[in-house]
């Protein structure tokens, strides 16, 4: 495709390069370094999660006792006689109900 | 796999497409910086993929000219149009007659790009024509144009010396 009368043409261009040859050209940039970064991103979204999720279980309420509960119960003593047990208590983990003596009461009988 | 070497070839042609922005954007410097980084941020996007249907210097050639054509345009339509003619009076103004840039700025842009693309970059009128965007001979015809074209430029320059 060159012809003779190209070469003045190319004359011309190799100088235009050594022209270009003073130009500074930039450094290329890291491509890597910014697709690194997006791991930020979803990084960041789980931690969020994460100290959310551990914000709401903290804050969750004590089921607890408004009030002291005083507890009276009836119990026979060892002279076969009714005595008053009288307790006070914050907790209440297990509660009889006082009345279900009756119902054992009578099923005995 | 791929981008490790696809970021190894563009850093070997690096300093090539710099000059080929340079030449995209009317030999502005800094234009030609800020549209080589929009090229490697559309690469790493994923916004221009090499399809290996060309050669890469092909691919990033083009992809190089499509965006300096895009910003100049986005440049332009953002220009008050009282400055439009300042623009293209300044861009048509010699700095100096022995100057071959501004020489090559007399041409129009098709001519400059094939001959720059061909005489500077060593390529054949094939590959420039598929970086131009043009068939095969339509960039022919610019190119004998732009080479009798420029050689009246030398001769008068010569001339007037």
């Amino acid at each position: 495709m060159m012809t003779e009368h190209d070469k003045e043409l190319q004359t011309f261009f190799h100088q235009m390069k050594e022209k270009n040859g003073k130009i500074q050209v930039p450094d290329f940039p890291e491509l890597t370094k910014k697709s690194s970064l997006n791991w930020w991103i979803p990084m960041g979204i789980a931690a969020s999660l994460a100290l959310g999720f551990w914000f709401v279980s903290e804050k969750e309420p004590e089921s607890g006792l408004q009030h002291d509960v005083i507890i009276i119960t009836l119990e026979e003593d060892a002279n076969n006689e009714m005595q008053f047990k009288i307790e006070s208590t914050t907790e209440l983990e297990s509660w009889e109900s006082s009345t279900s003596s009756l119902l054992t009461e009578f099923q005995q009988k | 796999m791929k981008n490790h070497w696809l970021e190894t070839v563009l850093k070997d042609l690096h300093q090539e497409a710099f000059h080929w922005s340079r030449q995209c954007c009317g030999f502005d410097e800094d234009e030609a910086k800020d549209v080589l980084q929009l090229v490697y941020l559309k690469i790493l996007e994923g916004k221009a993929v090499y399809s290996e249907k060309s050669l890469i210097k092909t691919w990033l050639f083009a992809v190089i000219r499509y965006t300096a054509s895009e910003e100049r345009k986005k440049k332009l339509d953002n220009t008050p149009l009282d400055q439009i003619n300042d623009l293209a009076y300044k861009e048509d103004e010699p700095e100096g007659p022995d100057f071959p840039e501004s020489m090559m700025l007399q041409l129009p842009d098709r001519q400059k790009e094939v001959l720059l693309l061909v005489f500077y970059h060593s390529m054949t009128v094939e590959k420039a024509a598929e970086i131009m965007e043009v068939s095969i001979g339509t960039a022919r015809t610019h190119y004998d144009r732009g080479k009798k074209k420029l050689k009246d430029l030398i001769e008068k320059t010569r001339i007037e010396k």
